[in-house]
């Protein structure tokens, strides 16, 4: 397996992509040594999506400012 | 023609370049030699008590044919008397009364001590006193040098001593041998330090030789460690620099050491907050007559530049210095080969490929062997342009980022909002 992570992050910021769109709302942030733990959240319903890369991570935290300014 | 004088702390120079208390300082047939030569101002070699010293006391460290890429002392302050250095250290102060001269120091840490010094070296008009609490070898084995410097209680309250009775600016020169500098450099401002000095040599051996096995150097087949200094040290030194220049507590000018051999050197310790730089390496591998293009260097970049003044570039880039985490996580670059200046060596393939995100691309076009950056899997890390022997044949290129700016820094403050 090589560093390239590219079609892997893309993958990952899809999926952040396809919660947003949908109406999710971040709920919840967790880091550990496994990576990024996202809980989204619409109305009752939670989603959790675990974060791999660290383009993805990057691209999400930019989706969380985006959220947090509105 | 810029304006190359200096004023740190109130001592005057003609230009920026002194060199530092070292062996090329230790007398003064050496220093008059040195402002005839050019050199702005000298840091006397150390006076103290007179040492004696071993036989031999340097070594140097050569990497793949560049000579004295790193130099080994073990040699100890003056071993001349008192009476004989201030002599000349008058004479010398008669015949060039607009350079300046700067005493250092080193007696044990007893308040007399630095009293009767003090008065002793400023009775025969020196501009200013540096107190070595630097040199890491012999000296500190008597609780003189880097003993007292690492400990900045030590370090204030001998310099609050040598306070009381100085009248000319105190400069405190610093250890590196300590796991932050800025501890110290604070605790000189405290002791009431008019500047700041750094860096002393680090603690060093420079090597062991295979048939022998004696190290290097030896005295008789005995070794001791040494202070390391010359072009291999000035990254850690610039750097001790910048941490001082941008710490608010150490407000006081810098005299910036450590590698300098080039008036490149020089302008950058002083864009990273120095005002004015010692030299010791360069003008003891190459003879005092470099500073002849230090002075010519400096003053065509001023001009190009448009600065009428060196001391305008003191500190211009201490700003840009900050810590990570107010790095911007999202600023991108990329490498971007030039197949018509690359020889194809493919010494970025094999670092990349071995060492970093495996994303440079062989392939071939018309017969001919070509490289090709993967852009999407760069990391911008620059490792194949640092290994690529060719100019211009890799550029790192600026790539603007889809998404905004954002610092670790503030990426923690914002997650912590969400942390549950």
């Amino acid at each position: 397996m090589t560093m390239s992570e590219y079609l892997l992050s893309l993958d990952e910021m899809k999926q952040v992509d396809a919660y947003l769109d949908k109406g999710f709302q971040v709920h919840s942030v967790n880091e550990n040594l496994s990576g990024m733990f996202v809980e989204f959240k619409r109305l009752e319903e939670v989603v959790s999506l675990q974060i791999l890369t660290a383009e993805a991570r990057k691209y999400f935290a930019a989706k969380l400012l985006e959220q947090s300014m509105f | 023609m810029a304006d190359l004088r200096i004023d740190l702390a109130g001592i005057k120079s003609p230009n920026p370049f002194w060199l530092a208390s070292a062996p090329p300082t230790n007398s003064g047939y050496q220093v008059q030699r040195a402002f005839e030569a050019g050199w702005g101002g000298a840091v006397w070699k150390t006076l103290g008590e007179p040492i004696l010293n071993v036989s031999s006391r340097f070594a140097a460290v050569s990497f793949n044919g560049q000579r004295v890429a790193g130099f080994n002392n073990i040699e100890l302050i003056t071993d001349r008397p008192l009476e004989v250095n201030l002599q000349e250290i008058l004479e010398t102060k008669k015949r060039f009364p607009n350079h300046a001269i700067i005493a250092s120091l080193m007696v044990e840490p007893k308040q007399e001590k630095w009293h009767e010094i003090v008065k002793k070296v400023e009775a025969v008009g020196v501009d200013g006193l540096e107190l070595n609490f630097g040199c890491p070898h012999g000296m500190a084995e008597r609780g003189m040098g880097s003993a007292s410097g690492q400990v900045p209680e030590l370090v204030e309250r001998q310099t609050h001593w040598v306070k009381e009775v100085a009248r000319t600016p105190v400069i405190v020169k610093l250890t590196p041998n300590i796991t932050d500098i800025t501890m110290t450099a604070e605790a000189a401002v405290r002791g009431g330090a008019d500047a700041i000095s750094m860096i002393n040599t680090i603690n060093s051996l420079a090597g062991v030789d295979l048939d022998s096995w004696n190290t290097v150097p030896h005295v008789g087949g005995k070794g001791a460690h040494g202070g390391y200094c010359g072009p291999a040290v000035k990254p850690i030194a610039l750097n001790m620099v910048a941490e001082c220049a941008r710490n608010r507590f150490v407000n006081v000018p810098i005299s910036g050491i450590g590698g300098i051999s080039n008036w490149q050197d020089a302008a950058e310790f002083m864009l990273m907050g120095a005002t004015g730089v010692q030299v010791c390496t360069a003008a003891m591998h190459h003879g005092f007559s470099i500073v002849e293009d230090m002075i010519d260097g400096l003053n065509n970049y001023l001009d190009d530049k448009g600065i009428a003044s060196v001391m305008d570039l003191v500190g211009q880039s201490v700003q840009r210095y900050s810590n990570w985490g107010d790095l911007d996580l999202n600023y991108n670059i990329v490498a971007e080969i030039n197949n018509d200046v690359c020889i194809n060596c493919n010494k970025c393939h094999i670092a990349c490929e071995d060492t970093s995100h495996q994303c440079i691309d062989m392939y071939t076009e018309s017969g001919r062997p070509m490289l090709k950056v993967r852009e999407v899997d760069c990391v911008g890390c620059n490792l194949c342009a640092i290994v690529c022997p060719v100019d211009g044949a890799i550029s790192m290129v600026e790539r603007r980022s889809t998404i905004p700016p954002m610092t670790w820094n503030e990426r923690q403050s914002l997650i912590s909002n969400f942390s549950r």
